[in-house]
């Protein structure tokens, strides 16, 4: 398994709000998805998950409820707001400009950006 | 964005419950403890590894709490009720450093306050830095005037100025008639004054200058508060006809509200100065008629440059001049500001200097309170810090405390100054410009408490931003060697500084009893003056005017208890008086004295009862007498000092002036009169010549004119009575009475005031020294307990160890006391010109200044140091 990687200060937001673009989560479903999707590149520490969903609720970009899980268990979901698709939107605007410019400074042209 | 913003509110208000973070954690550890035990673990390892990958749940905590906006008002609520725990526990520090910055910026605010009218504030003109005020100055007359035949060529030669504008020396009386005829104080300026100083009128318009011509149309403007005041503010005044001394005159203008002439003076009326270049060169003896002159600098033209510029100009005048006063008469400019301030400048640099010694001492004592609370707290510190709080914290902490103590001292600070001002304001003269209009500057309040809130913030973060030592945790003295030392070099400042305030304070309040206590030469305890206005338009010839004095002397002789009653142009010791130069007498047979020479000599015209109502001893010849006053003969009585100087070692009864002297032409000297204080209370009297004023038209000439009354009656008994008789001859004569002993006071009001003042703030420097003295002695006792418990226990007496603490507080008192002194000695010379017959070296003040603060000093040491003799040394080695 190769090294985790240091998450990017700001990069954690948007991971957050991509993951739950597509659907309502709960926190660890979260950390497990994201771990899944970069094939265990990207390991959320919960030490910073949790600050960091908390920073958007108050920030307003997602709002939370609680729900039973198919374990019929209580878990406090997580949905994006309105407000916060919208970031979302200029969130992956920026992200793509940053790597775009990142990647043509080191003289590499990628095909897709991540 | 609203949305985000009421979402923000919300959190603000409903804080999250913490049950659910908890429950969400919960959930999130027990799905990892299932993926583990799904992978294959043991449940109790599955539940470790699971606890180690999350990490600190508090910490997680911490940090979600800290997402929340506004989550660092909790943390300084806290702070501020931790800093009023530890203010409560510590009284004796929290009062004195709530007196100290309470004192210290009090009375820096209000000092300020008053200092900033007189020494920074603006002048109500446009660009006033570059007006200035120029004209000729001379013995007799210190503020620049000019001649009107002068004038006239220094308008069309000069270079320096865009522009120059003449205003009438002084204002003068004028009879308004309308229904009812009222007296008002009327002065004269060219129509180019207004546009001068950058001044519109409020109503109307500005003269015009054909108005401003001999002989032009008949104007007038009016003050903002006779409009308001007399016309109750018409809107229709301008043009409106009023009668003035019997002539209509036509209302132009009406002044602006805060208009002031640049002399400071009071004028409700007007009228175009009206400059005829022909009369000019023919009154007042072909010099014409003197006037105050104003002048706009041309940009870039300096006073100095304008000086020079317009000393060819003077020369030229010069010759005209007779020679007696050729040598006497120069050339002045000098800027509007300077001309207003006059001596006031001296006194406002003292004062604020004085002000920023005791904010000196204010800050030294702030910082060194907070400084040994620092030493004091290293161990909670150490505490602190050791169960994790950060230094960020700490100094979040520490600066919380210090801005509530100090916005807590500069609100009491402001409340003191306010009270001060009230009292400055009540007790300032006269003289003091615009120190009526004083009153408390908030920006000059905000600045003082900044300042010694800084010393407070900068040594309060100080001590928290030292690394807490991990030894201060089990140290018993953890006051460091390098406090104690700064601490010391304090304390030693603040009496130095002490020592100096005080020693010029001492020196003015032992100025201000020397003139009080000073012999005048007269006794002025029972006289009364007694002033009257007399209405030109029916008291138009002398004869008339001499015929009221008469029968108002008369009648007031007849008073019950009535001693004396004189009729006198002017009263020692200050005020207006008339005066001449000693070489204008010439005695008969003598050679003239030397034109210029001899300075000047002041001259009163009175009747012969003038010596009895003042009590001024007649040493040789005699007084006047009633029946001179119907004769041909001037008779005239000299001063000792004027006898003395005439005629050395000679009777100078029976001599004579002659008759082609310039002053006292013809008279004859009849006696001579003690001395009397006549140049103000401190000035070097002059010499003085008494001339009686006969009962001839020809001597009532004049404006100035009083009676004196002396009267065994109290004055508040013999007022109602001079009234009742004054009104019986003439009904509409406004009169003005004043005890002699009233005016006396209010020449005294000045030395008073600046005595008054600096001793204010000199004691208030003292209670700040001693307070730090005190603060440190005794901080220093409780930190040695220990040590004093051990030298106890070892045999030492009570007296070994008063002696201890003792004297280190004597070292710091005499060592500041030496600096203090020295530096008195060298500040002294800036208050030479206050001072009145007080050396700046008197030796009693720079005796007794020092023995008084030691004395206090030593109470404020010996105090704690007593109290350390009282230690148990049971009780202090068990406290280990």
């Amino acid at each position: 398994m190769p090294p985790s990687i240091d998450l990017l200060q700001g990069t954690l937001d948007l991971l957050i709000l991509q993951t739950l673009a597509l659907e309502p989560m709960h926190g660890w479903g979260m950390a497990q998805r994201i771990q899944q999707l970069s094939k265990d590149v990207l390991q959320i520490g919960q030490g910073s998950l949790y600050p960091a969903l908390h920073r958007l609720e108050y920030k307003g970009w997602i709002e939370s409820e609680w729900h039973t899980t198919e374990n019929n268990r209580r878990a406090k979901y997580y949905r994006l707001t309105q407000t916060g698709k919208t970031q979302l939107v200029t969130e992956l605007a920026t992200w793509d400009r940053l790597s775009l410019a990142i990647a043509s400074v080191l003289g590499r042209v990628t095909e897709t950006s991540s | 964005m609203i949305s985000e913003l009421l979402t923000r509110l919300r959190f603000l208000i409903l804080r999250k419950r913490h049950r659910e973070f908890d429950d969400e954690i919960e959930f999130h550890l027990n799905e990892a403890i299932k993926s583990k035990i799904e992978d294959g673990l043991e449940p109790v390892e599955a539940r470790r590894q699971a606890l180690i990958e999350f990490g600190g749940i508090e910490l997680t905590r911490e940090q979600c709490e800290r997402q929340r906006p506004g989550w660092w008002i909790g943390t300084v609520i806290q702070d501020v009720r931790y800093a009023f725990r530890g203010f409560g526990r510590n009284p004796l520090f929290t009062i004195s450093v709530l007196i100290t910055l309470a004192l210290g910026i009090g009375s820096t605010t209000a000092v300020f306050s008053v200092v900033d009218l007189i020494l920074f504030r603006p002048l109500p003109y446009a660009e006033p830095s570059r007006i200035v005020s120029l004209g000729f100055v001379h013995p007799l007359e210190r503020q620049e005037f000019v001649m009107g035949r002068f004038y006239e060529e220094w308008q069309t030669y000069q270079t320096p100025f865009s522009a120059l504008a003449a205003q009438s020396t002084g204002v003068h009386h004028c009879d308004l008639i309308e229904n009812e005829p009222t007296q008002r104080s009327c002065i004269s300026f060219q129509s180019t004054f207004l546009p001068l100083f950058g001044i519109s009128p409020a109503l109307g318009r500005n003269f015009l200058p054909e108005e401003d011509r001999a002989n032009g149309p008949r104007v007038m403007m009016v003050s903002y508060g006779l409009w308001r005041g007399h016309y109750d503010a018409d809107p229709h005044i301008l043009n409106r006809m009023i009668d003035v001394d019997g002539n209509p005159v036509r209302i132009v203008g009406v002044l602006p509200k805060d208009f002031e002439f640049p002399t400071l003076e009071a004028a409700d009326v007007v009228f175009p100065l009206a400059l005829n270049p022909a009369v000019q060169q023919t009154v007042n003896g072909g010099f014409g008629e003197s006037m105050r002159l104003f002048a706009r600098l041309k940009p870039g033209v300096s006073v100095a440059q304008a000086f020079a510029q317009m000393q060819p100009l003077f020369n030229g005048d010069l010759k005209w001049f007779p020679p007696s006063a050729k040598s006497e008469t120069r050339l002045s400019i000098r800027t509007l500001r300077d001309r207003q301030m006059q001596e006031s400048r001296l006194v406002a640099w003292v004062l604020f200097c004085f002000v920023l010694a005791v904010l000196l001492i204010a800050c030294a004592n702030v910082s060194g309170l907070m400084m040994a609370r620092g030493a004091g707290r290293q161990r909670e510190l150490a505490v602190r810090s050791a169960i994790g709080a950060s230094r960020g914290r700490l100094t979040r902490q520490a600066l919380t405390e210090t801005l509530v103590l100090s916005s807590a001292g500069g609100l009491a600070g402001l409340a003191v100054a306010q009270a001060l001002v009230l009292v400055f304001v009540h007790l300032a003269p006269a003289g003091i410009p615009f120190i009526s209009k004083a009153h408390l500057d908030l920006r000059i309040g905000v600045f003082a408490a900044l300042i010694s809130c800084l010393c407070a913030v900068i040594v309060g973060i100080a001590t928290a931003l030292q690394k807490p030592k991990l030894a201060a945790l089990n140290a018993k003295t953890s006051m460091s060697r390098h406090h104690a030392f700064s601490r010391r070099v304090l304390v030693t400042t603040q009496i130095a500084v002490s020592i100096v305030l005080l020693s010029g304070a001492a020196l003015l309040i032992r100025s201000f009893m020397k003139i009080e206590e000073q012999n005048l030469g007269m006794r002025t305890d029972r006289a009364l003056t007694v002033e009257v206005t007399v209405p030109q338009l029916r008291y138009n010839t002398n004869q008339k005017v001499m015929d009221l004095y008469l029968r108002l002397e008369s009648s007031l002789r007849r008073l019950p208890g009535t001693r004396a009653v004189a009729v006198t142009d002017s009263t020692p010791p200050g005020g207006w008086q008339d005066g001449f130069r000693f070489s204008d007498l010439h005695v008969e047979g003598k050679p003239p004295t030397p034109a210029g020479t001899g300075g000047t000599v002041v001259g009163r015209f009175v009747t012969p009862d003038y010596f009895r109502a003042l009590n001024i001893q007649i040493f040789r010849g005699r007084n006047f007498a009633d029946q001179d006053r119907t004769q041909q003969q001037r008779e005239v009585i000299l001063s000792r000092s004027l006898a003395e100087r005439l005629f050395p070692g000679e009777d100078p009864v029976g001599k004579r002036f002659l008759d082609t002297a310039v002053s006292g032409a013809g008279a004859v000297v009849i006696g001579v009169a003690d001395n009397v204080k006549n140049s103000g209370l401190t000035e070097e009297s002059n010499p003085e010549m008494y001339t009686l004023r006969r009962s001839v038209s020809g001597d009532w000439s004049g404006d100035h004119l009083m009676l004196i009354v002396d009267s065994a009656m109290p004055t508040a008994m013999l007022q109602p009575w001079v009234r009742s008789e004054v009104s019986a001859i003439d009904r509409t004569i406004p009169l003005r009475m004043e005890p002699l002993n009233a005016s006396l006071r209010r020449l005294a009001d000045r030395p008073r005031f600046e005595a008054t003042l600096l001793g204010f703030f000199a004691l208030t420097g003292l209670v700040l020294s001693i307070v730090g003295l005190y603060g440190l002695i005794a901080y220093m006792t409780a930190q040695r307990a220990q040590e004093i418990g051990l030298r106890m226990a070892l045999g030492a007496t009570q007296s070994n160890i008063l002696r201890l603490i003792a004297n280190d507080g004597l070292r710091m008192v005499l060592v500041g006391s030496a600096v203090g002194l020295g530096i008195a000695l060298v500040t002294s010379h800036v208050l030479k010109t206050m001072l009145f017959q007080v050396s700046i070296y008197d030796p009693l003040t720079y005796i007794l200044i020092p023995l008084l603060l030691s004395s206090v000093a030593l109470v404020a040491i010996l105090i704690p140091a007593h109290a350390a003799t009282r230690v148990d040394p049971a009780i202090t080695l068990r406290a280990e």
